[in-house]
């Protein structure tokens, strides 16, 4: 294991782009005139060329590979400071809670499509199972608000399920269809339905656990008031921290060995005796989970869901952060999130261009680097192992 | 019910249909030719129908206002440019990723149709509105009892039968179809009997694209409008369809395409939910079909290694 | 942090400045002010003749050299769909700097905002949404509404069509709840009227194909088909009436009374009824001097049904902010305070707003559409018999 010194070395240059990268998105929030967020876009474009120019990338890469869980702590506490510093601005705090959610979702995602190779086209459709569900248990039962997280996974979850024996009958493309119609159906039938709202939408009530309120600010004395979105960022940081953990957990067991096995050859995969329709249905079932979970969050930090929210250009835009942060790793989904959720926001220019710019952005990722931007790297079992 | 009513749901199905079946058509081909699905189609459909709505603002321009030749004109430009468009697309982005998976491919065009409406909506004028699409046809109507029968929808759907017809003669009955279809078969038999793959290949996206350049212009004379949205449900009830029938044969995509329209017809008439559900009763029997028969109604042949 | 706390010392300085020298009137305290709309899909025409409205009275005012501040107006795009409106209504709300804003022409988006300017202390005015729900659903202070609602249009367009002489109704409306009131108002005063309603269907917002429905109420042959819901759709249902040789005479609400109608419907338009709370733009107390300016500043869409009350709406908030300072609190506790006495005049005639901030507007204007116009019922041909509505 090495000496604590030894530790500390190794840790260093992911505390330092930790760091650096905290202050980064600090100033990138914070900044306003247009002009300045260009620049400051420009400039962390530059230093990360220059960084993967000069190997600082790779040895980003290895101290995160070697001190996995010392970093993580590391980086919760990045994203606590930056909740610190922006603590009465709703609307970052927004920003930052949307992000922290949606890596939650494609958690999901990356589970059934990185790992066991399932496209999934309909992730808005079981995110919106979670916020239904949500939606209707707030208001009508007295479930308590924790559960409702849990609940609105099982949900999403159970309808999975419908789809299963389509998906799992269906091979590649066939069904990555069936999750299209899926999403469709989805969709349409929200509007139609009027109990649950119809093309209306439903109102959610806010988070509340034990009685402390998570949609009203947080007073404290008389002057100091702190935005409610900082308790969503909380709430959210546990659950990603527990999913986080959970995927990696999964991804490094025999488990998401045999996902693998899968993914990249189901007949070789047969022929060795893996059961592929189970660990197909965990996959899957795992994943819409995830997606369930954080919808239903989601729903309680909104307070307001339609069925506009579930369309399939969403679910397009989940598949492609899977997809632009490097189709089965973890740590680039928080890097394409905060991409794909912020930049749009700060920069009003390509704001209205969002969809088109994704669009182009995935295509050309397909065409040149189809591994993403952080490629997914080789599983390594042991701390600090490097291949000869 | 009466038989006046009957006859006018026949009627709005039929229409349907041979919309539904249009696209269906360009699916299979793709399909056939490259294993590929091409999931622009649908938004290709839906740049059809803009080519030619502004190809007939540009005739009305210049002063062409007898209808018939506008029609022409706007036929013939939307078709031409699609086909153009379609081989660009089989060109530039669906050949290079002949090697990757077949979820890049399906991933990629997905996108590409994402990039087609949403270049309408912000750069066509007015883009995000619907557009008026005018009436070239005639439009006498005949009334027998409930049912009515005009003459634009009766010439409509005889163009539709024609297209298909014609497509049926062209894939059967040339050279050009023997190649497509032996490239079909077998791709490295049809490359040493001297077929030019890529360009065949090229060919058939442009069959498609132009058929659906077709499809978007009879449903702008239809409805009466169009809309930048159109093409995404219009593709994806076009691939069902297509899946349905079983992909790569044409007369399955036919099938499929009518069998949508009438799932959706009876959705509205024979069932005891409200007619809107008409959709969502139509996508869960296709997902039901699908898990019955994966590989679609008419089955494609595939080779299982297990 | 420092820079957040710069900032307010910067406005704490700016206040400071103009206290002591209110004469230094090239550095005037800038103000943020907000507007939400449908700025794109089917309904964009309102929206944007709205929005033109509301930023000619920030121009007028900011040109203006008696103003206490300088004024910008951040303007959102609500898209007509409930879920993008309450992300827009967050976004000004989460702005602080945003002191009041001028909201929604559709009801289905403003009767899911108002949850959200409540949370966030917005003070708003509505100026287009025409729900009742929206003002008197809630006890919401932050919520006024200069334009009417739609329980006296429907009062009056059941009155004068069964004072024509119609008898049977069949009812298409879209499932949001803004066509669920039309259907449930009209419904209400239509039977009070003595007509009769054969059919209701719900439809969603964007439906493509109304044919199944449209053969179903043919079959049914009412004397009227009355619409309940916006622009996109009626011009599709208009449009499909015709494939099916449906003879029924057309009637519409507030929601299709806008120039995109007229031109997506073409000659199909001829002979459709619509109503609307307010009198004319035109015939409005300051409808002459709203039109003149309006035109003066070159914009390239016309102000719509909708941009006088938006107009009312915004020159409202700009003169309780220059009364009162730019404080979100202050100039709730104002807007509220407008009422009985306090009444102010605007170019849409005398604003009141009642304890739920609801403005009365007496008039309803009945519209039909003639030649490609919407005209005033009364100056049109068919009032003068020289034209006929379907049926007649």
């Amino acid at each position: 294991m090495g000496s604590a010194r030894a530790v500390i070395v190794s840790m260093l240059p992911g505390i330092g782009s930790a760091v650096a990268v905290t202050v980064y998105v600090i100033l990138l929030l914070a900044v306003e005139s247009q002009a300045a967020i260009a620049a400051l876009l420009a400039a962390g474009v530059i230093a990360v060329l220059a960084a993967v120019r000069f190997g600082g990338m790779a040895r980003i890469g290895r101290s995160f590979a070697e001190r996995e869980d010392a970093l993580h702590v590391v980086i919760v506490l990045a994203v606590l400071a930056l909740t610190g510093f922006f603590y009465e601005d709703h609307f970052v705090l927004l920003l930052v809670a949307t992000v922290i959610i949606y890596v939650i979702a494609c958690l999901g995602l990356n589970l059934q499509f990185g790992y066991a190779g399932m496209l999934n086209f309909a992730g808005a459709a079981f995110f919106g199972v979670g916020c239904y569900t949500a939606a209707v248990l707030t208001r009508n039962t007295p479930m308590p608000h924790l559960l409702i997280l849990v609940a609105g996974g099982v949900m999403a979850a159970v309808i999975g399920s419908l789809l299963i024996l389509p998906v799992l009958r269906t091979r590649s493309h066939y069904s990555a269809v069936v999750t299209i119609a899926f999403a469709l159906l989805f969709k349409i039938f929200l509007e139609v339905n009027d109990t649950l709202g119809g093309p209306q939408g439903l109102r959610v009530d806010g988070m509340n656990v034990l009685g402390w309120e998570f949609n009203d600010n947080i007073e404290i004395g008389d002057d100091f008031e702190v935005a409610f979105y900082v308790n969503y960022i909380v709430v959210g940081l546990i659950v990603l921290a527990l999913a986080f953990t959970f995927v990696r957990r999964l991804e490094r067991s025999w488990v998401g060995l045999n996902l693998d096995a899968i993914r990249l050859d189901e007949t070789a995969a047969a022929c060795f005796g893996l059961n592929i329709t189970r660990w197909k249905i965990t996959a899957f079932t795992l994943g819409n989970f995830l997606i369930g979970v954080a919808g239903a969050l989601y729903a309680m930090m909104l307070g307001f869901i339609a069925p506009t929210n579930f369309t399939f250009g969403d679910s397009l835009i989940l598949v492609s952060i899977v997809l632009l942060g490097g189709i089965g790793n973890p740590w680039g989904l928080v890097v394409a999130t905060t991409i794909l959720i912020i930049l749009p926001e700060k920069l009003q220019v390509i704001q209205e261009y969002r969809f088109l710019l994704f669009g182009a952005m995935v295509i050309l990722i397909l065409l040149f680097r189809p591994e993403g931007l952080l490629p997914r790297p080789l599983r390594t079992y042991l701390p600090g192992w490097q291949p000869k | 019910m009466d038989v006046g009513l009957f006859g006018q749901y026949v009627m709005n199905g039929l229409m349907l249909g041979m919309m539904y079946a249009l696209v269906a058509v360009g699916f299979t081909l793709y399909f056939g030719v490259l294993d590929v699905i091409n999931f622009s189609h649908g938004d290709v459909l839906t740049v059809g129908a803009f080519a030619g709505l502004a190809t007939y603002l540009g005739l009305s321009e210049i002063g062409v206002s007898w209808a018939p030749a506008q029609l022409a004109g706007v036929l013939v430009v939307a078709t031409v440019c699609m086909a153009v468009l379609g081989a660009a697309i089989a060109k530039y982005l669906v050949l290079p990723l002949k090697a990757a998976p077949p979820l890049n491919t399906l991933l990629l065009t997905l996108m590409l149709g994402t990039v087609l409406h949403e270049a309408i909506r912000l750069f066509y004028p007015l883009g995000a509105n619907p557009q008026r699409f005018p009436p070239l046809l005639p439009t006498q109507a005949y009334s027998f009892g409930n049912f009515t029968l005009r003459i634009d929808n009766v010439m409509l759907l005889l163009a539709g039968l024609g297209v298909i017809v014609g497509i049926h003669l062209v894939i059967n009955k040339t050279k050009l179809g023997l190649a497509i279809r032996a490239v079909a078969q077998d791709e490295e038999t049809a490359k040493t009997m001297g077929i030019n793959f890529t360009l065949i290949v090229l060919i058939t996206f442009a069959i498609g694209s132009g058929l659906a350049a077709f499809a978007g212009i009879l449903h702008g004379l239809y409805y009466g409008e169009i809309n930048f949205a159109m093409g995404l449900l219009l593709g994806v009830i076009g691939f069902s369809s297509a899946i349905v029938g079983g992909l790569g044969n044409i007369y399955g995509a036919i099938i499929g395409g009518f069998l949508f329209a009438a799932l959706q017809t009876i959705g509205v008439v024979a069932m005891p939910f409200p007619s809107a559900y008409k959709d969502v009763f139509a996508f869960t029997v296709i997902i039901l079909i699908m898990a019955w028969r994966p590989t679609g109604l008419i089955s494609e042949k595939i080779s299982e290694r297990v | 942090m420092t820079g957040i706390r710069f900032r307010h010392v910067a406005v704490f300085a700016a206040a400071l400045a103009l206290g002591l020298a209110p004469a230094a009137a090239g550095a005037k305290e800038k103000v943020k002010v907000g507007f939400i709309g449908p700025l794109t899909g089917g309904t964009s025409s309102n929206g944007i003749g709205g929005r033109n409205s509301v930023d000619l009275v920030v121009r007028l005012r900011n040109a203006d050299p008696k103003a206490k501040y300088e004024y910008e107006l951040i303007v959102l795009d609500d898209e007509c769909k409930p879920n993008i409106g309450v992300q827009a209504a967050t976004k000004l709300g989460a702005n602080k700097d945003v002191i009041a804003a001028a909201t929604h022409y559709c009801s289905a988006v403003a009767i899911s905002t108002v949850d959200v300017y409540h949370k966030f202390g917005l003070p708003i005015i509505v100026w287009g949404a025409v729900l009742p729900d929206i003002t008197y659903g809630n006890t919401y202070k932050e919520v006024h509404r200069v334009n009417g609602t739609m329980i006296n249009q429907n009062e009056t367009a059941a009155k004068f069509m069964t004072g024509l002489g119609y008898k049977t109704w069949a009812i298409i409306h879209d499932t949001t709840d803004y066509g669920k009131g039309h259907n449930k108002y009209f419904t209400q005063y239509v039977t009070e009227n003595g007509g009769k309603i054969l059919g209701r269907f719900g439809v969603t917002s964007d439906q493509q194909d109304f044919l199944a429905e449209l053969t179903k109420i043919k079959s049914l042959n009412p004397d009227v088909l009355y619409f309940g819901g916006l622009t996109p759709i009626g011009v599709r249902i208009r449009a499909q009436m015709e494939k099916l040789g449906l003879k029924a005479q057309f009637q519409g609400t507030s929601g299709i009374v806008s120039d995109t109608f007229l031109k997506g419907s073409g000659p199909l338009a001829e002979g459709v009824l619509a109503f609307r709370e307010g009198a004319p733009t035109e015939k409005l107390p300051g409808g002459k001097y709203f039109l003149e300016q309006y035109n003066k500043q070159g914009y390239s869409d016309p102000p719509e049904a909708y941009g006088a009350f938006a107009f009312t709406a915004m020159t409202l908030i700009l003169d309780t902010i220059e009364a009162v300072g730019p404080d979100r609190k202050k100039v709730r506790k104002a807007l509220n305070e407008v009422k009985g006495a306090n009444a102010v005049d605007s170019i849409t005639g005398k604003v009141a707003f009642d304890d739920h901030g609801q403005n009365t507007i007496a008039v309803i204007t009945k519209y039909v559409a003639q030649d490609g116009k919407w005209k005033v019922w009364e100056d049109s041909d068919y009032a003068k018999g020289l034209r006929k509505l379907k049926g007649k």
